[in-house]
C-alpha cells in the first residue's frame, strides 16, 4: 500500500492540484485561444494558396511550393525560436503569443495548401468544363464547382494536420508562453511535486479529445463521393 | 419558328435562314500534331447534324472548338452572327447561348440533381433562387427527370445522369446545343431513354450538332450527316444519301466496317 500512496501523493496531489488549479485554467484558455487563432490563420492562408497557386503564373507557384517545401521541412521549434529570439536583432520583437502563433500558422497554412491544392488537382478536368460550359468564369467554376469538391477531399489529412499542429502550441513553452505545458511546469518545480504536471496531461484531454471526436465526425461524413 | 413541324419539312424551312453556327477554315494543332484541317460547316436554325466518323478523325475536337473549350489555331466560329474567336468576345456571355452535353456526364457530384441544374441560372443568369429552381424544374421536367429532383448524381444511372446533363444545358436557353458522344460511356439498355429526350428536344426546334457514334438515331433523326476523317469533312449530305450512296471511298469503307460490326 504504501508505494500507491506514494504514487497518489507524487502524481495525484489533492492539495497541490487545488492549488495550481487556476495557473492550469489560465493556461487552458491560452491554448484554446493560441489553437483557434492558428486554426483560423493558417487555413485561411493555406486556402489562399492553393487557390493563387492554380490560377498563378508559373514562377509564383514555383515561390509557393518552395515556401511550402521549406515550412514543411523545418522543425516548428526552430521556426518559433528563430521568430522569438533572432528577429529583434532586426528590429522586430514579437510576443511569446505572436511568434508561437505566427510560426505554427506559417506552417499550417503550408501543410493546407498542399492538401487543397492536392484536391483541386484531383478533380476532373471535366467539372471545370460543365461548369465554363454554362458560362461561369474561371473564379465561379473554381468557387462553385472545383473547390466544394476539392475541400472534402482535402477534409482528413487536413483535420490529421489541424490536430498535431494546435497540439505544437505545448513548444510555446519554450519561449515562456504561458500555455497549459509552461504553467504546469512551473507549478510543478514550484510545489516540487509533479502534480500539476497531470493536471496539465487532463488539460489537454480536455481540449483535445473533442477536437479528435469531430475531426472523425466530419471524416465519415464523406458518404456523397463515390 | 413552328415547334411542331414534320420532320419531312426541317430541312427545306432551314435551308432558307441563316446559319447560327458557322465555322470558317478551322484549324486546330496540339504542337506538331494537327487534328482539324481546314473545317468549313454550317448550322441552320432548327437544323440536326450528326457529325460520324472513325475515333481520332477530329469529331470531338470540332466540337470543343465550337464553344473554345478548346481554342481553335485559325479559322472563324460564328454563332449567331458573332464571330466568337475575335479578341475581346466575352466568352463567358457567349457560352450561355451555346449548351453541351459531355461523354462522360461531368454532373457536379457534390450537388443534388436540381442544383447541378440551377447553378449556372443562379451564379450566370443571376436568377433568384426561386425563379433559377423553377426554370430548373422546367428543364428536368423535358428529360422527365423532375421526380429525381433531390437525388446526387451518384445515385441515378449513366442515363439518368445524362438526361440531367441535357437539362442543365437546356435550361439555360441555349441557341445552339453540342453534343460530344452522348450515349457512349451509357449501358446499351439506357442509350434509349437518353436518345428519345434528344429526339424531342429536336422536335422543338432546337438546334443541335451532334457527335455520335449511334448510327441508328443519325439515320433516323439527323437533318444533315457529316462524315469526318483526318481533320476534314469528308462528306456530308442527308442521311440517306450518306448512309445509302456515300460518294467517298473513305465514307464507304468506314460505314462498311461499322455495319460489320
Amino acid at each position: 500500500m504504501e508505494a500507491i500512496d506514494r504514487l497518489v501523493f507524487t502524481f495525484f496531489n489533492a492539495d497541490v492540484a487545488a492549488k495550481y488549479l487556476p495557473d492550469i485554467l489560465r493556461g487552458m484558455g491560452v491554448t484554446a485561444l493560441l489553437g483557434l487563432a492558428i486554426v483560423a490563420a493558417g487555413l485561411a492562408l493555406g486556402l489562399g494558396l492553393a487557390l493563387l497557386r492554380s490560377m498563378a503564373p508559373r514562377w509564383l507557384r514555383i515561390l509557393i511550393e518552395i515556401y511550402a517545401d521549406i515550412m514543411r521541412a523545418l522543425p516548428p521549434l526552430v521556426i518559433i525560436i528563430v521568430l522569438f529570439f533572432a528577429f529583434p536583432s532586426i528590429g522586430i520583437s514579437l510576443s511569446s503569443f505572436a511568434a508561437t502563433w505566427l510560426a505554427l500558422s506559417l506552417i499550417l497554412a503550408a501543410y493546407a495548401e498542399e492538401s487543397i491544392w492536392a484536391g483541386i488537382n484531383a478533380i476532373a478536368s471535366g467539372q471545370r468544363e460543365a461548369a465554363r460550359s454554362t458560362g461561369m468564369s474561371t473564379w465561379q467554376a473554381l468557387c462553385n464547382v472545383v473547390l466544394p469538391q476539392a475541400l472534402r477531399m482535402a477534409m482528413p489529412p487536413l483535420t490529421n494536420r489541424v490536430i498535431s499542429i494546435t497540439k505544437s502550441t505545448a513548444l510555446g513553452s519554450v519561449v515562456a508562453l504561458n500555455e497549459i505545458l509552461n504553467n504546469a511546469q512551473s507549478a510543478s518545480s514550484h510545489a516540487g511535486n509533479p502534480t500539476p504536471l497531470t493536471l496539465g496531461a487532463l488539460a489537454y484531454l480536455v481540449i483535445f479529445i473533442p477536437v479528435v471526436f469531430i475531426a472523425r465526425v466530419m471524416e465519415s461524413r464523406q458518404s456523397w463521393m463515390k | 419558328m413552328t415547334p411542331d413541324l414534320t420532320s419531312s419539312l426541317r430541312p427545306a424551312t432551314a435551308s432558307i435562314k441563316p446559319p447560327i453556327l458557322e465555322l470558317v477554315n478551322l484549324h486546330k494543332s496540339y504542337g506538331a500534331n494537327t487534328v482539324l484541317k481546314g473545317i468549313d460547316l454550317r448550322v441552320r436554325p432548327g437544323e440536326l447534324v450528326c457529325v460520324i466518323g472513325p475515333s481520332g478523325s477530329g469529331k470531338s475536337s470540332m466540337l470543343r472548338c465550337c464553344n473554345r473549350l478548346e481554342e481553335p489555331s485559325s479559322g472563324q466560329i460564328v454563332v449567331d452572327g458573332v464571330d466568337i474567336t475575335r479578341a475581346g468576345v466575352d466568352i463567358n456571355r457567349v457560352r450561355q447561348g451555346i449548351g453541351m452535353v459531355f461523354q462522360s456526364f461531368n454532373l457536379y457530384p457534390h450537388l443534388n440533381v436540381l442544383n447541378n441544374v440551377s447553378l449556372a441560372l443562379r451564379k450566370v443568369q443571376k436568377f433568384s433562387r426561386t425563379e433559377a429552381e423553377q426554370r430548373a424544374m422546367a428543364a428536368l421536367a423535358r428529360v422527365e427527370m423532375q421526380d429525381k429532383a433531390k437525388a446526387f448524381p451518384a445515385q441515378l444511372s449513366g442515363g439518368q445522369q445524362q438526361r440531367v446533363g441535357i437539362a442543365r444545358a437546356i435550361a439555360l436557353e441555349p441557341k445552339v446545343m453540342l453534343f460530344d458522344e452522348p450515349t457512349s460511356a451509357l449501358d446499351p439498355e439506357l442509350v434509349g431513354g437518353v436518345l428519345k429526350a434528344m429526339r424531342e428536344l429536336r422536335d422543338s426546334g432546337m438546334t443541335m450538332l451532334v457527335v455520335t457514334h449511334e448510327m441508328a438515331f443519325a439515320r433516323a433523326a439527323a437533318d444533315r450527316v457529316v462524315f469526318m476523317d483526318g481533320g476534314v469533312i469528308v462528306e456530308s449530305g442527308p442521311p440517306e444519301q450518306v448512309f445509302g450512296a456515300p460518294e467517298h471511298a473513305r465514307t464507304k469503307a468506314f460505314l462498311s466496317h461499322i455495319r460489320a460490326h
